[in-house]
């Protein structure tokens, strides 16, 4: 399965990246493929493209504030989720998608 | 309703005083009363309790409230015009009377209790901090009146001889101020003698010692609890205006005693015997000088004022001391446990277990602080573009010259001479000065000694003078206005001073000069000392540089004449703010008016030091503004050679000299000059924080691997602690604060025993990564729920984006979700393995 995530916490010196950590581990881990979009303190790195979002099966936003250029999401099977769910239970999170 | 009964006239009114009639209206009252011949007398009904209201004491002592029914009772020849006037007084006036009293503009504010401290629900005092650190000990209550025990036995010969000496005593007492309002001193004193005069003679004060002696107690003892009767009725109401009645009351009754029993009565001697902390309302540099160091741990006085002497002093003896602190002679008992907070201002009796905790944590932290600065010391302040600043110290006896010295001062850039002339009963000699001033020029080894010829007069009169008493001492008969009077005082000083500049550099100067003639006599008074010291042979230097004080505005615009004839000058802010903006530095109402940041202030200073630098001479400031590393950057962009503080905080102001950067602080007071209020120059200084510091994002002065931080709490203290010791904030409260309110959203608890509190600030001067690991795992509300065994820190200074380590933060971030990462930085012991092991592994972020 292709997954698209964008993470982004209130500060996004932390929660954010270690989300993105969580769900890449994660979702390799499971076998999928994924690509996570951080936004934080260094502004938006990995940025997702339209090919790499039309491509995907489902995506996770695990934010706590607004992702930036949601509307690039429109169509797809999407999951929201607070930042920690990311990082506490990815696993979960990514079965959200499939289920 | 009034009632006409045989000689007296009666009316009965209601008290509609919110405060009941206290001090104040009840002065109106005997004042009213006072105009007539008869007898006025007061009964409060609700406890039967009458009055003379005559009496100001009396009408206090009848304790009437709000709501009591009192009786007026006039009776005398003049009955019906008393009456008259007193209904009119009562009906008209007396409302009138409890109009709330000002409050002091700035009266301490409550502070909020620490973190740590806020939930444990002790009690303190408050009030304003003036000299930095934690200070425990012992309370030692002074001025307070107590009673040995052969003064407080019983009189064996029965009340008559006691009745008889306490009258000596009042007819001495009334003479003596009697004999000094003879003498037509000036206003303020005159009031304070004639409101004395007044209590003297007070009906009541009388009959409550005279009640106490007919039932057995010995004179001493019947004024003593007469004192102490009066301080409790007029404390009830807390006002300000009738503490200071109670004051003058004990002040009277301790004059009473000193009459009676002579030398033999002597309030308690001050000896210190184990860790004190001082307690009183007000503190003369003398009293403090008297006591013994090393057991004066904090000082806490009810008086205000940051910049008084006292309080001047124990900043450069480096003990902790709080102001301003409202009845802390009456809260605080002799010998209770006490801690004083010279940072917060706060100040807790009893020291309950939490409180004890607290500041011993604060004290390891600042200790570590201290230790961290030292290095800073014994270097030269140099800002980043190679501007060197001389950082001076301010001293009063040559000891704290050695100690100013060790601290790494660059030299002493004032010496109050005057300390030395309030010490001893008589002027010291030309010898004894000589030996003091030389010590301070060895301590220094080649460092120049900059003394201060005797600022003596207006609020530092000296008894052997005999300078009269001034309404207005600040203006008045001080500094070298009085040398001509006392010119072979000022003489034998010139003449030790010129003989210890044959030792080592000494630069001398003159206070409280004015204008171009007093500077001119001065440097003639110097040749003066020279020519005598010729004569008698003994050596001294012939180009001692001398100069003035800028403390009076007006030599401010005759600089270039000025710098024509001197060598050097000496900017004393104290004096000189108070002086421009015409606002009493002891005065706590207006501390808020004399702001040394306010832009006014600044331009003025700009100048001066503009005028003086462009002549080619030599600029310092030595006032209490340069003790403030906040200050430093407006000071080094105005562009003085020199700032000179209290010993301790040079290393401080050497290490926030290494940071700046002189172009920028040139702009920095460009534009504060412009700006048109102090506020907007604070925030100025705020937004300036000098950013892109080099300094490295991890270092092992961050990592703590034995913490035995027991909670939340303490643990992020100590990681915030680490910071400031490290030089890396100044303000540890509001970096506090900064991290827990990103807490607040929700914990930084990420589970497996670890936690990453972090925080965007400008609080902070470089980004910074601060490790602590814990002896005992704590809680931390974490994402698994269990406890946290290692806190790791991000602070990502705000106001330094360009040189961001935001990368290698997400990086550590991410490698944290790694168990093999973090299972290692569990077990790895040593703070520079655990960097360099952390280090290794971002390695391609950093």
């Amino acid at each position: 399965m292709k997954i698209v995530a964008v993470t982004a916490c209130a500060t996004g010196i932390a929660h954010t990246y270690m989300a993105a950590e969580q769900l890449e581990k994660t979702a390799k881990a499971l076998g999928h493929q994924i690509k996570v979009e951080t936004q934080g303190a260094m502004g938006i790195e990995n940025e997702l493209s339209d090919n790499d979002i039309r491509q995907a099966q489902g995506a996770i936003f695990a934010a706590d504030i607004e992702v930036e250029g949601s509307e690039r999401f429109e169509g797809v099977k999407l999951v929201r989720v607070p930042v920690q769910e990311a990082i506490k239970d990815p696993k979960g999170v990514i079965a959200k998608i499939q289920g | 309703m009034s009632v006409e009964a045989a000689q007296a006239i009666e009316f009965e009114f209601e008290c509609k005083l919110s405060n009941g009639l206290h001090a104040r209206p009840a002065s109106h009252l005997a004042e009213t009363a006072n105009r007539f011949a008869s007898a006025c007398e007061l009964t409060n009904r609700r406890n039967q309790t009458r009055a003379d209201i005559k009496s100001v004491l009396s009408t206090i002592a009848a304790d009437v409230r709000e709501g009591d029914i009192c009786t007026l009772r006039v009776e005398g020849p003049d009955r019906a015009a008393a009456m008259a006037g007193l209904r009119r007084f009562i009906i008209e006036d007396l409302p009138a009377c409890d109009e709330p009293l000002a409050e002091a503009a700035l009266e301490s504010k409550a502070p909020t209790l620490p973190r740590g401290l806020a939930d444990t629900g002790v009690t303190y005092l408050y009030g304003i901090a003036v000299s930095r650190g934690i200070g425990r000990g012992a309370a030692v209550v002074l001025g307070r009146m107590s009673l040995n025990a052969d003064f407080a036995a019983e009189p064996v010969d029965g009340p008559a001889p006691e009745r008889e000496r306490l009258a000596r005593g009042f007819r001495a007492v009334e003479a003596r101020i009697e004999e000094l309002l003879a003498r037509n001193p000036l206003g303020t004193e005159t009031g304070i003698l004639k409101a004395h005069l007044a209590i003297m003679s007070d009906v009541t004060l009388r009959e409550e010692i005279a009640k106490r002696i007919d039932a057995g107690r010995s004179a001493a003892r019947a004024v003593v609890e007469t004192s102490e009767h009066f301080r409790a009725l007029l404390q009830r109401t807390g006002s300000a205006y009738i503490r200071e009645r109670a004051v003058d009351v004990e002040e009277l009754c301790t004059e009473l005693l000193e009459e009676i029993y002579g030398s033999e009565f002597r309030p308690p001697s001050v000896e210190l015997r184990e860790a004190s902390i001082l307690v009183a309302e007000t503190l003369a540099p003398h009293q403090l000088l008297a006591l013994d160091r090393k057991f004066l741990e904090g000082i806490v006085l009810e008086s205000a004022g940051a910049t008084s002497h006292a309080v001047i002093l124990a900043r450069s003896m480096g003990i902790p001391a709080v102001v301003g602190v409202a009845g802390a002679a009456r809260a605080l008992t002799p010998g209770e446990p006490v801690i004083v907070d010279g940072d917060s201002g706060l100040v807790f009796p009893h020291c309950p277990p939490p409180v004890i905790r607290f500041y011993d944590r604060e004290r390891a932290a600042a200790q570590r602080r201290k230790a961290a600065l030292s290095k800073f010391a014994q270097a030269h302040a140099i800002t980043l573009d190679g501007q060197r600043l001389e950082i001076g110290v301010n001293i009063s006896t040559a000891a704290e010259a050695e100690a100013g010295f060790a601290n790494g001062a660059d030299g002493v850039g004032l010496f109050r001479t005057e300390l030395l002339f309030a010490e001893h009963k008589t002027a010291p000699t030309e010898n004894e000065q000589f030996e003091v001033y030389a010590g301070a020029v060895r301590a220094g080894n080649g460092r120049p000694v900059i003394l201060r010829t005797a600022d003596i007069g207006g609020d530092k009169p000296l008894p052997y003078l005999n300078l009269p008493a001034e309404r207005n001492p600040f203006l008045g008969y001080r500094g070298i206005r009085i040398y001509a009077e006392y010119h072979e005082m000022i003489g034998a000083q010139i003449r030790a001073a010129l003989r210890a500049s044959a030792i080592g550099p000494v630069w001398l100067m003159a206070p409280m000069v004015a204008s171009l003639e007093e500077a001119l006599w001065f440097k003639g008074e110097v040749t003066r000392g020279q020519n005598a010291l010729r004569a008698q042979s003994v050596a001294f230097n012939s180009k001692m540089p001398v100069g003035i004080m800028i403390e009076v505005p007006s030599v401010a615009f005759q600089l270039k004449r000025l710098c024509a004839e001197l060598d050097f000058f000496s900017v004393g802010t104290n004096d000189l703010s108070q002086y421009f903006y015409a606002a009493d530095r002891e005065n706590a109402k207006l501390l808020g008016i004399s702001n040394v940041r306010g832009p006014a202030f600044l331009a003025l200073l700009k100048n001066i030091v503009s005028e003086i630098r462009s002549s080619g001479k030599w600029v310092g400031l030595c006032g209490e503004m340069g003790g403030d590393p906040r200050n430093l950057p407006l000071l080094a962009g105005i562009g003085f050679d020199e700032i000179s503080a209290s010993g301790n905080v040079i290393p401080a102001l050497k290490r926030a000299t290494a940071r700046l950067n002189g172009v920028t602080c040139r702009e920095l007071i460009e534009r504060a000059i412009q700006c048109g209020t102090a506020a907007e120059v604070e925030a100025l200084l705020q937004a300036a924080v000098p950013a892109a510091v080099a300094e490295p994002l991890f270092s092992t002065s961050l990592v703590a691997l034995d913490s035995d931080s027991q909670n939340k709490d303490e643990a992020i203290r100590e990681l915030v602690d680490t910071l400031h010791a490290a030089g890396r904030i100044e303000d540890r409260r509001p970096m506090e604060e900064a991290v827990w309110a990103r807490e607040a959203v929700y914990s930084t608890g990420l589970g497996h025993g670890f936690a990453i509190p972090h925080c965007k600030t400008d609080l902070v001067h470089a980004d910074s990564i601060g490790i602590l690991k814990l002896k005992q795992p704590i809680e931390w509300v974490s994402l698994d729920g269990a406890p946290v065994s290692m806190v790791i820190l991000l602070a990502l200074s705000d106001s330094n984006p360009k040189g961001s380590h935001m990368k290698v933060f997400s990086r550590l971030a991410r490698k944290l979700m790694n168990e093999e990462f973090r299972g290692r930085l569990m077990e790895i012991n040593d703070p520079g393995e655990l960097i360099s092991h952390v280090g290794r592994e971002l390695e391609d972020s950093i």
